[in-house]
């Protein structure tokens, strides 16, 4: 027992890090000492709960606790669907309006039947909001003054499957329930609709027309 | 306008527009033998005729009305909202030009206690812009929801404005004119669905723009010919592919033998089997 004990002290000083296993290890060693020479202490063995030294060792609950830095990646575009014989390529279902509470309860409609009916629905996402001025002419003079500022809303429900069969009756029912002051438009889904989600940025691209002119 | 035809009592017509239920019964009465649905021995020599049928719908231009409780319902949720509501920039607005003005025709009044913002602005300068915005709601007139005197023509395609409705045309089929969903026979190499818009274009004078709403069909309608009719031109039946489309652009004038009717109206011009194939697919909403 005594060899065992002095192995393990040189294999300690060998290794400068103190680990949990080795400092266990150690106890069990210690402690199994007053017990029959010939039982060994399993190096994988834990003590239970009751055990007085359960726990003993533990080190990284005493660390402050470090929020990992969420790095939001780029949105990428989700691969489009062409059409097949039987079913419609990626779709895109756009609802827009003046009101915004109509056309989101309109969209979020949309997306339900969608999903009670089985159709495929890749992302649900909104573009930016258009401002319309509508400008009066005043009764005197010809100066415009403005009269109203009138925002438009766009929502989209991107579609990735939609069957041939399914679909008469699936645009029977959102136009069917269409409220009023709400357009719907159903087409084709395009990589220039994706990029439209984005805002331009007028001085990156100054930047490259620079970069591109001088070379 | 031609009258209802609701022919139940009619033999002829029973013997030439039976239907023929799934399990395929003959029509002479042979009840003995067992008929597998789908498993009709068929002679190549008595094809079936198809033909192409349009199913469209002038969908609602306004919503629909309110019933009673719909209408409590509402009017309570708007209360509860505009209870719970905080006041905008305007009625802020009215409300201290209110107190200003109240201020200014005080008997101790001191036009220096004013504030150096408020002093120089003019005091009912909000209340002349809502009067101004009353008078020009007065000055707008709203249509009648309701309008008794079209909504009884039914050659209209502007009535009921509330409701949806659906297009038929009174065509030929054997000896009688019916009322039916426009039809047309298929061709060889045509799709079925340019078919049907085939049947809406030769319907004369009707001037319709449509947008159909799929490329396939939603309906099936299929009846097989009496025995005299199978033996003597060598026809088994008809089968009616419908497809829905649905009115775009303006609303066409109306148009010689063409309707536009409700769903509860229906059961007045179409046969009771030819309505009862074509109710699962007329969504009621």
């Amino acid at each position: 027992m005594s060899l065992l004990i002095r192995q393990l002290q040189v294999s300690l000083t060998q290794q400068s890090i103190l680990t949990n296993q080795a400092s266990a290890l150690l106890q069990r060693v210690t402690s199994s000492l007053p017990a029959p020479l010939c039982r060994l202490a399993p190096t994988n063995e834990r003590h239970y709960r009751t055990m007085p030294t359960h726990g003993i060792g533990r080190w990284k609950y005493l660390l402050p606790k470090e929020v990992p830095r969420k790095k939001r990646d780029k949105l990428q575009m989700k691969p489009i669907r062409g059409s097949t014989a039987t079913e419609y390529g990626s779709l895109s279902v756009k609802v827009s309006g003046y009101d915004m509470t109509v056309v989101e309860h309109y969209s979020q409609y949309i997306h339900n039947l969608c999903n009670r009916l089985g159709v495929g629905v890749s992302e649900s996402y909104a573009l930016p909001t258009k401002s319309t001025e509508v400008m009066l002419m005043q009764e005197q003079g010809t100066k415009m003054y403005i009269d109203a500022l009138l925002k438009t809303h766009e929502r989209i429900v991107q579609i990735s499957s939609m069957t041939a069969t399914l679909c008469p009756t699936f645009m029977d029912v959102v136009l069917q329930n269409q409220p009023e002051g709400v357009q719907l438009s159903v087409k084709e889904h395009m990589e220039r609709d994706f990029l439209e989600r984005f805002k331009a940025r007028p001085q990156l691209e100054g930047l490259m027309a620079q970069v591109n002119q001088r070379d | 306008m031609s009258a209802p035809v609701v022919k139940m009592a009619g033999r002829c017509f029973h013997q030439l527009y039976k239907l023929s239920n799934s399990a395929g019964r003959l029509a002479s009465g042979k009840t003995g033998i067992r008929q597998f649905s789908g498993a009709v021995v068929q002679n190549a020599a008595e094809p079936w005729r198809l033909l192409g049928a349009a199913c469209v719908q002038r969908l609602a231009v306004i919503s629909a009305d309110q019933r009673p409780l719909e209408a409590k319902f509402s009017e309570l949720m708007n209360q509860m909202e505009l209870e719970r509501s905080l006041m905008s920039d305007h009625e802020l607005r009215l409300l201290d030009d209110k107190e200003r003005l109240r201020r200014r025709q005080a008997v101790d009044y001191d036009s220096d206690e004013e504030e150096e913002a408020d002093r120089d602005q003019d005091i009912v300068l909000t209340q002349d812009l809502e009067d101004a915005w009353e008078q020009r709601l007065k000055g707008f007139a709203t249509q009648p929801r309701a309008r008794g005197v079209v909504d009884v023509r039914l050659e209209r395609a502007d009535r009921c404005l509330a409701e949806p409705l659906l297009l038929l045309t009174q065509q030929e089929v054997g000896p009688e004119r019916l009322w039916l969903l426009p039809q047309t026979p298929w061709e060889a190499g045509e799709t079925l669905k340019s078919t049907a818009q085939r049947a809406l274009s030769a319907t004369p004078g009707l001037d319709l723009q449509t947008v159909f709403l799929g490329n396939a069909p939603c309906g099936l309608y299929k009846y097989r010919m009496p025995r005299s009719v199978r033996d003597r031109e060598g026809l088994t039946g008809v089968k009616v592919f419908f497809f829905k489309a649905v009115v775009s652009g303006p609303l066409p004038p109306p148009a010689p033998s063409s309707l536009w009717v409700r769903r509860s109206e229906l059961k007045d011009y179409l046969k009771p089997s030819y309505l009862e194939k074509i109710r699962p697919f007329l969504l009621n909403l």
